[in-house]
């Protein structure tokens, strides 16, 4: 599972990077708090595939498909705060 | 002179904040990297200390270009005697992530024994909000002052520079628990920080994502979105023309006090001709500009901007460019100049790469004169819907739409079909808070823009207007245009221009327009103020109506200038920014065959619909 799969509402765990991700950017997105072992709600999923919005800790990015499928996350784990 | 640095992550405050320390006017902006230059201010209260605000950056870590430009000068800078110290700016609002930065500059001051103070930015909303930060116990643990301080309000502002001026002469030691290399470690660190020392709840996360439900939702967002878009334009017109009407009539009252004190001949036709018909059509429209930098001022402060940007990322991407293109383009609506250092935001080089072959095809304000004249030509001033929509108005939104979909059809081409620099960097762009924009800095930022739109577009158009004043009123003192040296130039030139219908005094604007476009206005207005003897003071619209110009011809003009890059500084700014001419040089050549294509077009088509 991906972290594009997550639902609005739901949160889960970073588990890692796919392996094709440049080590430049995994370190980029690690320090904006994408990292193995951090928890990331979903707060919003907007329609048509426009990116999402990520909550990590009191932070707020969006990220489109072509990164979120590249950050692989554990199942879900309940709403989101 | 002792230094001061100024560092931060981008929207922690770090240039409102500098601006407060320094009384200077920078641009402050709600919207992650727009900060690009290393400005520089002595401190208001301590002239004898200056503060260098260096670009916002998410890491010491570069991974973009413009990053690591901002890096390498800041190390640079560390290495320099004359920096006595260096301040790290914090938004408190956002703990967490702010530590994760201010932990790598602490690791970066200690390996250069700089002393260090950290700005807690925002404290304001903390405080509103009835939220605490424990700073005393963040300050015991890191071992460098922390001030409490909030750039919107001013609080705090006396002590951090006191705080700065002292702490300049501390021996400088740090705690070594914070000198990691490991960057999980550092993040560990932040977090454990800011659970321990910063305030607590998700009241404020939790009013941005209500927020953040309305403006990107799928309905709603849109609709917004356009509303906003739609409600910019129509104020360029309905909020700036009464002041656009005062500066005419004080032009015009101006005219007739002193054009009768000089005495006639030479003298007199230049006053009237060349300072009021040329640079007098040209000053007319500055209110226009404005108003149009200070909204979209207030649309990048309050954190809009980066809603709209997810917004359009999608749609965006259709054309080959990226959501975060998006801010460059709206930029370039003002002026390609800024657009094109906004662009470096891009941090993808094909997506900037593609996001410059749009730029020059944005409406920006140097085509507002152009395109205010040719629709007071051609447009009826009525309206519709019992005054809502105004025809001038809905011509105006029209060419600027048809400009921006030239601009998306050229990146959409070119990305299909060019190869180069195909390997891209992920879309990812922080959601900074929704914040009320400080007026002051916004109302500065747009007088300072327009003044130096006049200041810095004046000196080309003085020059041209005088050169085209004396081509027109030589060798036979203004009797007969004809048969002037301009004349004779201009009847060379005319059979490139007679296919859209034009005659020799618009293919004269335009050629003189190549320097910048807003020329074309005072060239127009100093060519119809020469033919126009004593009566020149009209304005120069009433002037294109009554020289029985065809409609296919004012609709020809407008698809020319919204198409054809007539803009030297422009271009040299492009050139600079992509290391060589060869891309500047494409596009000039290519857009200006892609204007005249698409400006004879115009015209055969509208001539047969009118006919």
């Amino acid at each position: 599972m991906t972290l594009w799969d997550l639902k609005q509402g739901t949160s889960a765990t970073v588990q890692s990077f796919v392996s094709t991700l440049e080590s430049r950017y995994k370190t980029r997105l690690s320090e904006l708090g994408f990292h193995p072992g951090e928890s990331i709600s979903c707060v919003l999923s907007p329609s048509l595939g426009a990116p999402k919005l990520y909550r990590v800790n009191n932070s707020v990015y969006s990220l489109d498909d072509s990164v979120a499928s590249l950050i692989e996350v554990g199942s879900a784990a309940g709403n989101a705060a | 002179m002792s230094k001061t640095i100024l560092i931060g992550s981008p929207n922690s405050g770090k240039s409102l904040l500098f601006n407060r320390l320094t009384g200077l006017n920078q641009k402050v902006a709600n919207f992650p990297g727009i900060t690009v230059n290393i400005n520089t201010g002595k401190s208001l209260a301590h002239p004898a200390n200056e503060f260098l605000d260096y670009p916002g950056a998410y890491s010491l870590q570069a991974i973009s270009g413009e990053e690591k430009v901002a890096v390498e000068a800041f190390y640079t800078a560390l290495e320099d005697s004359e920096i006595s110290t260096v301040v790290c700016v914090v938004d408190v609002t956002r703990l967490e992530k702010g530590l994760i930065f201010a932990l790598q500059v602490i690791n970066a001051c200690a390996e250069k024994q700089k002393p260090l103070v950290i700005a807690a930015n925002m404290i304001d909303v903390l405080e509103q909000h009835n939220l605490d930060l424990d700073l005393a116990g963040l300050e015991r643990t890191l071992g460098v002052p922390v001030v409490a301080v909030s750039a919107k309000s001013g609080s705090g502002l006396e002590q951090l520079q006191d705080t700065v001026i002292n702490h300049r002469d501390l021996p400088t030691t740090y705690d070594s628990d914070f000198i990691a290399s490991d960057e999980s470690i550092t993040h560990r660190q932040a977090q454990q920080l800011a659970e321990e020392f910063g305030p607590k709840g998700d009241l404020l996360i939790n009013a941005q994502t209500r927020l953040d439900a309305f403006f990107l939702h799928s309905w709603y967002g849109g609709l917004s979105f356009l509303v906003i878009m739609y409600l910019l334009f129509q104020s360029i017109f309905t909020w700036a023309a009464p002041v656009m009407d005062g500066v005419e009539s004080s032009l015009q009252f101006m005219a007739e006090l002193i054009l009768p004190l000089l005495p006639e001949g030479i003298i007199s036709d230049f006053t009237a001709d060349a300072i009021f018909g040329g640079i007098g059509a040209f000053l007319v429209f500055v209110p226009q500009i404005f108003v149009l930098t200070l909204i979209v001022g207030m649309l990048e402060d309050s954190g809009y901007l980066a809603r709209a940007a997810v917004i359009c990322h999608k749609p965006l991407r259709l054309f080959g460019l990226t959501g975060k293109s998006f801010i460059p383009m709206l930029s370039s609506v003002a002026c390609a100049i800024p657009g094109i250092y906004a662009a470096r935001t891009v941090d993808s080089p094909r997506k900037r790469w593609l996001t410059y072959l749009a730029i020059p095809l944005m409406p920006c304000s140097a085509r507002l004169p152009v395109y205010s004249l040719l629709i007071a030509a051609f447009i009826p001033a009525s309206n519709m819907f019992g005054g809502l929509i105004g025809w001038q108005g809905l011509a105006m939104f029209g060419i600027y739409v048809f400009g921006i979909v030239c601009g998306l059809l050229v990146t959409s081409l070119v990305s299909r079909t060019n190869k180069n620099m195909q390997s891209d960097l992920p879309f990812v762009l922080e959601m900074s808070p929704y914040r009320l924009p400080s007026w002051r800095p916004l109302l500065r930022n747009a007088w300072g823009r327009s003044k130096h739109f006049v200041t810095k577009a004046g000196k080309v158009i003085f020059l041209v207007t005088v050169a085209i004043w004396i081509l027109g009123y030589f060798p036979n003192q203004g009797a007969d245009l004809g048969q002037s040296w301009l004349g004779t130039m201009g009847q060379w030139i005319e059979p490139a221009f007679a296919p859209f219908g034009l005659d020799w005094k618009y293919g004269v604007a335009i050629i003189t327009s190549f320097l910048a476009r807003e020329v074309f206005v005072g060239t127009l207005g100093t060519l119809f103020g020469i033919e126009g003897g004593e009566e020149n003071i009209i304005s120069l619209a009433e002037h294109i109506q009554n020289s029985g110009l065809p409609v296919g011809a004012g609709f020809a003009l407008l698809v020319f200038f919204s198409i054809a890059l007539q803009c030297i500084s422009t271009l040299a700014v492009l050139s600079k920014e992509t290391g060589s001419w060869r891309l500047p040089a494409q596009l000039f050549v290519s857009y200006s065959i892609f204007a005249y294509t698409a400006a004879w077009l115009t015209f055969n088509i509208v001539q047969a619909i009118a006919a």
